[in-house]
């Protein structure tokens, strides 16, 4: 059974197996027997690895999976192949600007309808203090700006989105 | 006046911080709370909670209007403001005043000589106590890109009006300058709702070193000894410790009598901070005032076993200092973590999530001050500070030996925090060696961002392995993998 996991930037591919006497993660071309066994303390488990017995704090969200080790906080991310699948056919390819990362929108300098032309600066956003000016990634006609000045927004939000392009 | 009923105009870790102390002072306590703000550790310790409502929730907590008519409302005698927010703000003192309700601070006028930068170097240079090479935009605005020219670079750029580090420019070059001005400006105006500038020349490799002081307001003034908070990144101090390893006692003593000669000028009271800039050569200049509590004012309890919040309640109750010069002293080292949900490796971009698990480090020397409960959600309303992690030891070693292992233990899972970030700055040679400046962070990039030893293979196991769905799914197919198995062979 598949998924994808996301660590850091790098999205991993693996895979969970059963052999009868215990599971098997196969990763980076490696099968690794491993179970898990909850222990003393709210989310708080032993994971045995390879005759290594390491204990851990998890917490599991929809889409994520916390954990604490060795003194560290990772955040893996974890996507069903059938949902990665659905994504990346759909293609939003250079139609939107995606928010880089969580923040406020500052000024807007171009309205829904309006043509614009590649590299023309279409709004301002302001995060961790900075104001960026982010700019048509091709020429095109707006479709869509979701946020006004003043709003905020969240890492990975649509800022703008460009109809798609006359073939 | 006394005190019966305190009304905390703030939110987060401080609020609860303050609430502690007003308690223990048999003072009955309230709180604010936006409507749309889940509840934090402030709204399970305070006896009152005041709900306000406005267009963004900083906008609710800037709203001196509506706060005030609160504070009327439930019949609070004094406001505590905290800091950020409406700390350093005139105008609230002085609705304050007129509502008959006190603040607890210095005075209107005060805080507005103080707030005022290019005032407040101004009125600083007068009286003798050393302040940077500079250009004031105001003194000449048609002569001004020309007079910062001659200043000389590096250069720092500043809004007139501000603080805390925003619309802060350094320019190396002067081609740079007119352009670089101009987004200060914009910056200013955005932020504080004034254009001004001033340039002062920006020291190389300088410490931020800054004096804790409390004042009566009847013309004493004493110290509680310096903190260093060099380690900054955006400007911004995210560890803080005392004493400074930089300073010697001659220096110490010099740094913080000049503190209290500024707090005296001012016939200053309450808590206030004197931040100064400290030069490799040891020269140091004014930098501002700030005329609150500070962030960082926990590693000054630690080392001096004194709160500073019941000071400030003491002294705006009008009873005046409770400590001589004499009996404050400087006991161990103290160090202060800011823990932000950011991600260090993206250049410190803000994280949103929603906390799952916190378990907080234990153990002799450790404070928590939290800011976060479990269930609740980390979104860009405010600050993207959780909390603060304070340790203390007998020296500067034992205390970052205490810090590293609070640190690590410090169990935050749902947002992305610094926590593992910090801990690698605890661990760098330079920091243990005490030899920093405000360009550590920068400078050390790479290494302090660098990824640790590779635990994928444990990251990939703990994740599968708990993932319920496909452990199920999993654990459906044992028939069909003996089939492949027997097929295989």
């Amino acid at each position: 059974m598949r998924r994808i996991l996301e660590i850091g930037n790098g999205e991993i591919p693996i895979w969970l197996a059963h052999t009868g006497k215990g599971y098997v993660v196969h990763v980076r071309d490696r099968a690794v027997p491993c179970a898990l066994t909850p222990s003393q303390g709210r989310g708080a488990y032993v994971l045995e690895l390879e005759g290594r017995s390491i204990p851990l704090r998890m917490a599991v969200s929809e889409t994520a999976t916390f954990i604490h080790l060795y003194g560290r906080a990772y955040e893996v991310g974890r996507i069903d192949p059938a949902d990665w699948l659905v994504e990346d056919g759909a293609g939003a390819g250079n139609d939107s600007i995606v928010a880089p990362m969580p923040g406020v929108v500052v000024s807007v300098a171009v309205g829904a309808g309006d043509r614009v032309e590649k590299g023309q600066m279409l709004l301002v956003i302001e995060s961790m203090k900075l104001e960026t000016s982010l700019s048509a990634p091709r020429g095109g006609v707006v479709a869509e700006l979701p946020f006004a000045p003043g709003q905020g927004f969240g890492l990975k939000s649509v800022l703008v989105r460009l109809a798609p392009k006359e073939e | 006046m006394q005190i019966q009923k305190l009304l905390v105009a703030n939110r987060g870790e401080i609020a609860a911080r303050i609430l502690r102390t007003a308690r223990t002072q048999g003072i009955a306590t309230s709180v604010l709370r936006h409507v749309n703000e889940q509840p934090g550790p402030a709204h399970l310790i305070a006896d009152e909670i005041v709900e306000i409502d406005g267009a963004t929730p900083v906008a609710a907590y800037l709203d001196i209007a509506q706060i005030v008519a609160a504070a009327q409302r439930i019949g609070v005698d004094a406001v505590h403001p905290g800091y950020g927010f409406l700390a350093e703000n005139a105008a609230f003192v002085r609705a304050l005043d007129t509502a008959g309700i006190g603040f607890v601070g210095p005075t209107g006028e005060v805080i507005a000589l103080m707030g005022d930068k290019v005032r407040a170097r101004a009125f600083v240079e007068q009286r003798g106590f050393p302040i940077a090479p500079s250009a004031i935009e105001d003194d000449d605005p048609a002569t001004f890109v020309e007079r910062a020219r001659a200043v000389g670079y590096p250069l720092l750029i500043k809004p007139s009006a501000g603080g805390g580090g925003k619309g802060m420019r350094v320019v190396h070059e002067d081609a740079a300058l007119e352009a670089e001005i101009e987004t200060a400006r914009r910056e200013g105006e955005r932020y504080f709702g004034d254009g001004r500038l001033f340039v002062e020349r920006y020291i190389e490799r300088p410490r931020h070193i800054e004096v804790q002081v409390m004042g009566d307001g009847r013309g004493q003034v004493v110290h509680y000894w310096e903190r260093e908070c060099s380690i900054q990144r955006r400007f911004q101090k995210i560890i803080e410790e005392t004493p400074s390893p930089a300073l010697s006692s001659e220096q110490r003593a010099e740094i913080c009598e000049t503190a209290v000669g500024i707090a005296r000028a001012v016939n200053y009271r309450g808590a206030g901070t004197v931040e100064f800039i400290y030069a490799p050569d040891g020269a140091f200049y004014f930098l501002e005032m700030n005329t609150r509590l500070q962030v960082e004012h926990p590693v000054t309890e630690m080392v001096t076993g004194i709160d500073l919040v019941a000071e400030q309640l003491h002294i705006a109750a009008g009873r005046g200092l409770n400590h001589a010069q004499a009996e404050i002293r400087q006991t161990g080292h103290a160090i202060e973590l800011r823990i932000c949900a950011e991600d260090a490796a993206a250049d410190f971009r803000p994280a949103i999530g929603e906390v799952l698990l916190v378990e907080e480090p234990q153990g002799a020397g450790v404070r928590v001050d939290s800011g976060i409960l479990e269930g609740c959600k980390v979104t860009t309303d405010f600050d993207p500070m959780l909390a603060k992690l304070i340790a203390h030891g007998p020296d500067r070693t034992a205390a970052i030996a205490r810090m590293r292992a609070a640190v690590r233990d410090y169990v935050i899972l749902g947002v992305t925090t610094n926590t593992g970030y910090l801990d690698a700055i605890l661990a760098h040679p330079r920091f243990l060696a005490g030899d920093v400046s405000t360009g550590f962070l920068a400078e050390e990039a790479a290494v302090l961002t660098a990824p640790g030893e590779d635990v994928t293979d444990i990251l990939v196991a703990a994740t599968a392995l708990s993932d319920r769905r496909l452990v199920r799914t999993v654990d459906e197919i044992p028939e069909m993998y003996r089939l492949m198995g027997a097929w295989r062979n």
